[in-house]
Formats: C-alpha cells, sequence, structure tokens
C-alpha cells in the first residue's frame, strides 16, 4: 500500500503549457478520476505518473519515493489503454503472461529456442500460468484463453486488458478511458463492475475520463480538471453538490445546471433575470451568474412575492421515472431545464406558461472570476 | 519510454545510414563524374568529379577531313553531342515516350470500363470475370514472354511498334485497382448521373474517371516507369531494327564496341536516360513513392 | 435501366476479357504445351518429345547449372534485401532528423533504369580500369593493407588476408570470376531492391499503433530487442509477407544486369533462368526447351503465391 504524490508537475509541449502546476496526493488504496473536457492534460498527467511521458518540471513520489528517473516498467504500476493495446498476433493467455515474463525470465530465458533448453525457465513458466489462469478465472474469461484479441468482442477485449493489468499485482492500476470504446449499455454495465473490482483488490485505480458520469458514479474521489489546472477535488457528492467554480458546475451534472445572468445589488441582494433569491452575498454593484440545478426548481401555476421566472413551455422530455422541462425564461431567450415529477407536469402541455422558483438555499452565486460566492449566514 | 535522443547512439546510426547512403550514390555518381570526362582521365581515373575540361580533339572529325581548330570541344560538350551522334538517341527517346504513353493510354481505355462493370454493374457472369481477373494477377507477363513473341511472330507483328506496346494493353492489376477505388464511390452519385440522363458509357469518363484522377496518377507513374526502364521486353521483340529501339536498348548498342573513347558519351547517354525520372521522382517524391508501391495495396 | 446496364456492361468487359484470354491465358496454354515438342520457328512443324525437355533440364549440367544459379541469386538477394530494407526502415523511423533525406536516397536505384544502372556498375568494377579495384589497389601498401591485413588481431595467423592477396596478385575480375560473378550481380540486384522494400516497410510502420509500444513499456519490454520482437517484427508480419513475395518473383526474373555484363557466364555462373529463356528460345530458336523453362518458371511463382494468400489468410491476419 502505497500513496503516489505529485508536487508541481509542470508539462509544456513547445510553447503550450498543458499542466500547469500539478498537485495532488493520491491515497493508497482509493479510487481517483481525472475528468475533464479533451485536451484538459488528463490523459498527460495520466502518462506522467505511469513514466510514459516525461514531466517538464516537478516530482512523481511513489511510496515517498521520487520516480521521476524511473523507467514505466519499475514503477510497479499497471495501465489500461482506450484501445486495449492487446498484441493482435498473442492468444489471450500470452497477452496476460507478458508482463509476468519480462519481468520475471531473463533476457536468455525468453530467447526463442536457447530459452526452452534453460534449466530456470520450466518453474518460472508454471508459476507465472498459474498466476494468469487465477486472473482469468476472476475476471470470467478462462474461456478465451485460447483465443486471439482479434476474435473477441469489445467488452471481452476490455476484460482481457484489465486481466494483463492485474496479473502483476501493481500499487496503482492507471485507466485511460477504457470505456469509452463500448457501446452504452455495456458501459455503464463496466462501471459498476469495475467498482466492484476496485473494492475487491483494494488497489489504487487511477481513471482519466472526459465522462462526468463515469466520475460520479465509481470514484471515491474526483478530480475536476480544467486547462491544465485541477480546479477542484473531492468526493463526488461534494463536487456536484459545492462546485467552487463556475466550469467545474457547468461540466459536472446531466442535464447542465443551468446558468442565469444576475447582480448583486449595493446591499448585496442579488437578483437573476429579475428574481430577486432573498439572500445576501459579500459583493456590491456587480454582476454575477446565478447557477441552478434542474432538480432544484419548482414548478408553480402563480407567483408569489415577485418570487420566480415566468417560464415558456417548449419542450417536455419524458425520462420515465422524470420529465425535463425545456423552456425559455421571460420572454427572454434564455433557456433552463426543470426537472419535474410526472404527476406535477400532467397539466402542463408545450406552449403553456408557468412560473419556476428555486428552492431555498439551493441557488449557487459565481462572481466576474468565476470562483463561487457564498451567501451570508442568517439572511 | 524515453523521448529525448540520446547523442552518441544517434551519431551511430546516422553514420551507419551515411554510408549506406554512399553506396547508393556510388553509381550515379560514377555515371555523371565519366559523362563529364574526357577518355584519358577515364583510363587513368583522374581528374576528380568533373574533369580538368581541357579541350580536347575529336579525332573522328579530323578523319571527316575538318580542320584540326574546328573540332577541339570540352569534354563534356563532346560526351553529350557524341551521345547523339554515335546513334540516334534523340529517336530512341520519342520511342520511348511514344510507347510508354501508348501503353498508359490503352491501359485505361481497356481497365476502366471494365472496372467499372465490375464494382458498378450487375451482370450474370460478374464473379467469374472477377475471378479471371484475380487469377491473372499471378501471371507476370515477363515470364510468359517467349509464348507471346511466337504468337506475334506468328502474325508477323515482331519488330514494329505493335509489338512493343501489344503485351502491355492488358493491365489486370489496373483493373484490380481501379475496381477497388470504384467501390468506394457512392451509388447514390452514379444513381444521380442517370437520372441526369447520361448514358453508362458517358458515367465512366465523365464521373468516374474526374474521380479517380488520384489512383489513375499513381497507377500512370507505376505504368510509366515500368516500361520506360524495362530492357526484356523490347529486347526479345524488337532484333536489329534500330528504329525502333527504345532508349535501354539503345544504350546497350554502346557495348558492341567498348574502346576507351566511348566510355564518355555511353555514360552521357545513361545519363539522359536515367536522368527524367530521377528529376521527376525529386519533383514529386510522395506521389513516385505511392506509385511504385501501389503493387503494395493488394 | 437494369436491362440496359446489363448489355452495356458486357460491352465494358469484352475487351478486356478478349485480351485477358488472348495475352495472358493463351500463351500459358500454348507454353505448356509446346514443352512437349521440338518446335522452331520458321519450321513447318513440329514433334511431340514427351518429358524430354523437362528431363533434360534434371539431367544435362547447362540446366542444372540455371536452376542453381537462380535459386542461389533468389536466395541470396531476397534476404539480404529485405533485411537490409527493414534495417534502414527501422533506423530512418529512429532519427530525429534527416530521414527523409536518406528515405530519398535509398530509393534511387528503384527509379533508375537498372539497365544502364548496370552499365555503370560494369565500369565502376572493371578490373583495371574501374574505381572500385583502382581505390583498393591505391590502399596497397598503406595502412589500409596492414588494417585489413588483420595480423593485429590477437587469433590471427600467417595466412595472407583478401586483401593482401588481391595487393599482390590483383583484385578481383568480379564478373569476369566465376567465383564472384553471381555474388557481384547479386549484390547489384541487392543494391536496386533494398529501397523498396524500405518504403514498404516504412509505410508499415506507420500503421503501427503507438499505444502498444507504451503498453510494452508498461509491460516491462525495456530494451529495443524486447519492443521489436514483441511489437514491431509481429505488427509488421502483412508487410513482410508481401515483401518476400514480390522481392522473390522479381529476383526470380532478373534479366538486364545479365544479359549486359555476363551474358549468363562465366562458365554458366550467373545462368538464371530469365537469361535461359531468352538464349535458348530467342537466339537460339529452340522453343520448346525455352518453353519448358517457362512452364517451370510460372511453377515457381504461382506456389509462391499461393504460398502468400495463405499465410496471409491464416497467419498473419490479426483482425
Amino acid at each position: 500500500m502505497s500513496d503516489i504524490r505529485l508536487n508541481a508537475i509542470f508539462k509544456t509541449f513547445g510553447t503550450t503549457e498543458v499542466l500547469r502546476g500539478i498537485d495532488l496526493d493520491i491515497r493508497a488504496g482509493e479510487f481517483l478520476t481525472l475528468v475533464g473536457p479533451s485536451g484538459c492534460g488528463k490523459s498527460t498527467l495520466l502518462r506522467i505518473i505511469a513514466g510514459l511521458e516525461t514531466q517538464t518540471s516537478g516530482d512523481v513520489e511513489i511510496a515517498g519515493t521520487p520516480v521521476n528517473h524511473v523507467r514505466a516498467s519499475d514503477r510497479d504500476l499497471a495501465m489500461v489503454f482506450q484501445s486495449y493495446a492487446l498484441y493482435p498476433h498473442l492468444t489471450v493467455r500470452q497477452n496476460m503472461a507478458t508482463p509476468l515474463v519480462l519481468r520475471d525470465l531473463t533476457f536468455w530465458e525468453r530467447a526463442p529456442i536457447v530459452g526452452h533448453a534453460l534449466p530456470g525457465r520450466r518453474p518460472k513458466v508454471k508459476s507465472l500460468h498459474a498466476a494468469v489462469d487465477d486472473v482469468a478465472q476472476v475476471l470470467k474469461i478462462e474461456h478465451l484463453m485460447d483465443r486471439k484479441p482479434g476474435q473477441l468482442s469489445g467488452g471481452q477485449r476490455q476484460r482481457v486488458a484489465l486481466g494483463r493489468a492485474m496479473v502483476r499485482k501493481p500499487v496503482a492500476f492507471l485507466m485511460d478511458e477504457p470505456l469509452s470504446n463500448l457501446d452504452a449499455a455495456l458501459r455503464v454495465h463496466m462501471r459498476s463492475e469495475l467498482a466492484e473490482l476496485h473494492r475487491s483488490l483494494g488497489v489504487t485505480f487511477i481513471y482519466v475520463t472526459h465522462d462526468q458520469a463515469e466520475a460520479l458514479t465509481m470514484s471515491n474521489r474526483m478530480a475536476v480538471m480544467m486547462d491544465g489546472d485541477i480546479l477542484q477535488l473531492g468526493a463526488p457528492d461534494e463536487v456536484y453538490d459545492d462546485p467552487k467554480d463556475r466550469r467545474v458546475a457547468e461540466f459536472v451534472g446531466s442535464p447542465k445546471i443551468n446558468m442565469l445572468p444576475g447582480r448583486a445589488d449595493g446591499h448585496g441582494r442579488v437578483a437573476a433575470l429579475g428574481a430577486p433569491l432573498h439572500r445576501h452575498v459579500g459583493l456590491q454593484d456587480q454582476d454575477v451568474t446565478v447557477g441552478i440545478r434542474p432538480e432544484h426548481l419548482q414548478l408553480t401555476t402563480t407567483q408569489a412575492d415577485n418570487e420566480g421566472w415566468p417560464f415558456r413551455v417548449t419542450h417536455k422530455e419524458n425520462m420515465g421515472a422524470d420529465f425535463f422541462l425545456h423552456g425559455t425564461v421571460n420572454g427572454s431567450n434564455h433557456r433552463m431545464v426543470a426537472r419535474a415529477r410526472p404527476e406535477d407536469v400532467a397539466e402542463v402541455a408545450i406552449g403553456h406558461d408557468v412560473f419556476l422558483r428555486a428552492q431555498s438555499g439551493k441557488a449557487m452565486v459565481f462572481g466576474g472570476d468565476d470562483r463561487r460566492v457564498y451567501f451570508a449566514e442568517g439572511a | 519510454m524515453n523521448n529525448q535522443v540520446h547523442p552518441v547512439r544517434e551519431a551511430i546510426k546516422h553514420a551507419v545510414l551515411i554510408l549506406g547512403a554512399l553506396i547508393v550514390i556510388l553509381p550515379f555518381y560514377v555515371m555523371v563524374s565519366y559523362s563529364l570526362k574526357s577518355p584519358h582521365e577515364i583510363e587513368s581515373n583522374t581528374g576528380g568529379f568533373f574533369g580538368a575540361q581541357e579541350p580536347m580533339v575529336d579525332e573522328y572529325c579530323v578523319k571527316l577531313g575538318n580542320p584540326r581548330d574546328a573540332c577541339v570541344e570540352t569534354p563534356v560538350v563532346y560526351n553529350y553531342t557524341q551521345a547523339f551522334k554515335k546513334a540516334p538517341l534523340l529517336r530512341y527517346l520519342l520511342n520511348g515516350i511514344l510507347v510508354t504513353a501508348s501503353i498508359f493510354i490503352i491501359q485505361v481505355l481497356v481497365a476502366l470500363p471494365c472496372a467499372y462493370a465490375l464494382s458498378k454493374l450487375k451482370f450474370w457472369g460478374r464473379d467469374f470475370v472477377f475471378g479471371l481477373v484475380m487469377f491473372c494477377l499471378l501471371i507476370p507477363v515477363h515470364a510468359i514472354a517467349l509464348p507471346i513473341y511466337i504468337m506475334l511472330a506468328k502474325i508477323g507483328l515482331t519488330n514494329t511498334y505493335a509489338s512493343l506496346v501489344i503485351p502491355w494493353t492488358i493491365s489486370v492489376f489496373g483493373i484490380f485497382l481501379m475496381r477497388q477505388f470504384f467501390m468506394t464511390v457512392p451509388d447514390d452519385l452514379i444513381d444521380a448521373a442517370r437520372m441526369d440522363g447520361m448514358s453508362e458509357f458517358s458515367i465512366i469518363w465523365k464521373v468516374m474517371l474526374p474521380t479517380a484522377v488520384p489512383a489513375l496518377l499513381a497507377f500512370a507513374i507505376f505504368s510509366v516507369v515500368a516500361h520506360w526502364n524495362d530492357y526484356f521486353w523490347p529486347r526479345v521483340a524488337i532484333t536489329g531494327n534500330r528504329d525502333l529501339y527504345t532508349p535501354p536498348l539503345g544504350l546497350r548498342e554502346f557495348k558492341g564496341d567498348a574502346d576507351g573513347s566511348i566510355w564518355g558519351p555511353m555514360m552521357a547517354t545513361a545519363t539522359i536516360i536515367v536522368t527524367p525520372l530521377i528529376a521527376a521522382f525529386l519533383l514529386a517524391q510522395r506521389r513516385f513513392i505511392e506509385g511504385i508501391t501501389l503493387s503494395g495495396m493488394k | 435501366m437494369a436491362q440496359g446496364s446489363h448489355r452495356a456492361a458486357y460491352g465494358f468487359i469484352a475487351p478486356a476479357v478478349f485480351l485477358m484470354i488472348a495475352i495472358l491465358i493463351a500463351p500459358v496454354v500454348i507454353a505448356a504445351a509446346l514443352s512437349f515438342t521440338d518446335y522452331s520457328l520458321g519450321n513447318a512443324g513440329f514433334d511431340w518429345v514427351g518429358l524430354e525437355n523437362y528431363d533434360r533440364m534434371v539431367s544435362r549440367s547447362t540446366y542444372t547449372k540455371m536452376l542453381s544459379a537462380t535459386a542461389l541469386y533468389v536466395l541470396t538477394v531476397v534476404p539480404i534485401s529485405i533485411a537490409l530494407g527493414l534495417g534502414a526502415a527501422l533506423l530512418i523511423n529512429s532519427v530525429k532528423r534527416f530521414g527523409d533525406i536518406y528515405k530519398t536516397i535509398y530509393f534511387l536505384p528503384v527509379m533508375a533504369a537498372l539497365l544502364a544502372m548496370a552499365l555503370v556498375w560494369e565500369f565502376a568494377l572493371h578490373p583495371t580500369l574501374g574505381m572500385i579495384n583502382n581505390t583498393l589497389a591505391s590502399g596497397c601498401g598503406t595502412w589500409i593493407e596492414a588494417f585489413f591485413g588483420w595480423h593485429w588481431l590477437p587469433w590471427a595467423d600467417d595466412a595472407p588476408s583478401w586483401f593482401e592477396n588481391g595487393c599482390a596478385s590483383g583484385f578481383p575480375l568480379w564478373f569476369g570470376d566465376k567465383d564472384y560473378s553471381l555474388w557481384t550481380v547479386a549484390f547489384i540486384g541487392i543494391w536496386q531492391a533494398f529501397g523498396f522494400n524500405m518504403v514498404l516497410y516504412l509505410a508499415g510502420l506507420t500503421s503501427v499503433p503507438r499505444e502498444l509500444y507504451q503498453a510494452a513499456a508498461m509491460d516491462g519490454a525495456t530494451t529495443a530487442w524486447d519492443r521489436f520482437r514483441l511489437v514491431t517484427w509481429p505488427m509488421l508480419g502483412p508487410t513482410t509477407v508481401f515483401v518476400v513475395t514480390i522481392t522473390t518473383i522479381r529476383s526470380f526474373q532478373v534479366f538486364d544486369t545479365i544479359e549486359a555484363i555476363t551474358q549468363g557466364g562465366p562458365a554458366k555462373s550467373t545462368f538464371v533462368m530469365m537469361f535461359a529463356i531468352y538464349e535458348k528460345a530467342i537466339q537460339h530458336n529452340l522453343m520448346g526447351m525455352g518453353s519448358a523453362i517457362t512452364v517451370v518458371f510460372l511453377g515457381f511463382v504461382l506456389i509462391l503465391t499461393f504460398v502468400q494468400r495463405h499465410l496471409v489468410e491464416r497467419r498473419v491476419h490479426y483482425s
């Protein structure tokens, strides 16, 4: 069990800064997700941890030892690639055995003909095949062991790639968008399998994805990255409920959070698109942005106390358990999405005018610099 | 993975590559250098790359009764003028252009309609014809040169331009290549052309041909390089009649009387024959490499 | 409209089908038939001689020498030109700069008329005037001779080295010496062919996914050899099968260098099949014998291509 620590990692390609000083402590045994839009630097960061790329500056430490100059294969990490990167000419068994063969057999023992004659080879091969079989059993791929990757489905290849990573019993698994090549149904299924696998192995998982749903569903902690920085690091519910940055709030959650232009007046009272929030912030006379998640909007047919926004329904999206109402606010072009239970919207049809109001205390205010601004207590 | 360049290892790699490049370049160097030198410099292996370019007397010119002063030339001028005087090199070059161009044009005229029919039209026996194409791909034309020669001799066509062109009129590889290319052209495009009232014949030349230009260009390079440089078939088909010689046959004639004085003009002829393709290659490398390695697309 | 396409299609394929049958299929049949005769051009008729022509090929020394010279040539040129092509591709792929320049230079021989370059090589390797032997001879009596004498090596014996022999009694005649001629011709074949193979391998290398190398690095393939064994070589399998086939078929067809330089000699040491067909049939008018050689030649080519197709479908087809 060992922690992985990143200190001030910078990476530049030519003149472009891909990573701008990443500090990150990855606790032993946790499932940490690096999530962000494409180009945010998450894959580069993972490759730097793996040792496949060298950082421009900064340190990577594993279990307290700097590994900046340690080769990828000697860092005791295993990686699952987006394309799985299975060796197409080798069978599943040989694919899974490869890391062990390269680690445990000497150069001469690996040589084509000479190697087979060496006495030390047989017991080693036997024990590594036993290790491969154990992993195959865990992943339920014993019946595929003699096939080649070309003969497997996407999901099966995914398992083999996991198997190849598992046989080494590494201190951490690095996964680079491992589910993105699977179809939607299998992807959802594999999420829970990966989470279960993590629990049963108890080893660190560092998982890179652009899909916020994967980050929310699987990880212990998630790091939301944008433009080479980590904007927020925390447990999924923390990040979802309490985003510290407007970009995090917009990135996490589906459907997306509603963002309305607002203003804080001379007393710090905030109003968005004409509707007051009845809360104060520590800003005066400034433009702000008000975010409200779709599930935090309430539907009313009448307007009370000038609260809430007149809302014209343009589309009703039936999700089965819930409805999403899409529409425009206050006669403006601002679109909002609200989640509602089916019984609440049975009477609402497209083209109807209703009112939306934010649940008390659920709105979030972001300043001009995108940082979160908290409401003053007791107001 | 290490992204840094290891300077020593890099230097060794370059040393090996440079050594290889020198060996590859050597005959080109010899060819061009000898084409610039006087016979004396060639025999004594002196004069460096360009030769001293001291004016020399053309003895043959003197023998023809010209005054000695009028027969003085620098070696480079001597070699290159002799290349055209000793043998009708210009005629050979024109023959070469005529033959390679005819071959390519006929190959396209035969292959394009066939490829179109095989890829886009349904007709009884299509699979059989495609099977025939695939089988014929196995037969190298050089290997069956002898029976083709016998057939041409029987109908009295040896020693004609036709005999230089006929064996190459059918390029099964061209058919195969064009068919593969046409398979990628959407059927909708052809149906749209039909809706516009085009005949199948004009679809081939007005719709398919323009879309196939890149593939056709690569095939043109493949075909022209092969037939400009071909020596075996012209050697077999043309016996004696110098008027029909292609450039390689013409060059080969120099070897008959190989005394030292002829080497300069001979190397000049070789340089003239090799230069067009090399120059074209240097100008359009990517296309040439694509064209020459076309057969790798199978 | 469907009716129209039908009729048009037959018009479109007719010229190609006619030419395929007349120029490719018919000659194969004719060659097969004539190989059992003693046919000559100009003679009114011919006699069936059964397997006599084939029998000669395995009994007469001229033809056994032909088969062995062809086999030696092919077995020399194919492996060496492929190894050099692969080596050049790997080196060019791994250097940081100037890779394109090497690629261009190595490809030049593929573009140049082989006949012209054969004549140039003949001059360069001329025993007395050629620059190769002159250059070698200029090393005699200098430190170069001492170096290539190898006597400074601790395990060297007193026997004169190749270079010392050359200085003492003249460097090889190359094309004029039956111990050297085939290897010298093969050298030109390799010189001409390896750039082609290199280009095919370079194309093959670009299609190897980068993630596979990264996976290999994670799995512990730390040396260049490990990476080559685990990723590069297997991934180049399809390219290699193709390169082997095309290089073999091409080197079977070697003719230009032989006809221009050695005429099959000395002592039939370079009497390869294409030249044998040319000499026996075209020059000596022995059409029956020439046809028999043609048939054997076609047999080799067909077998090779079938083996290639089989390999491509079975072994190296991964996806």
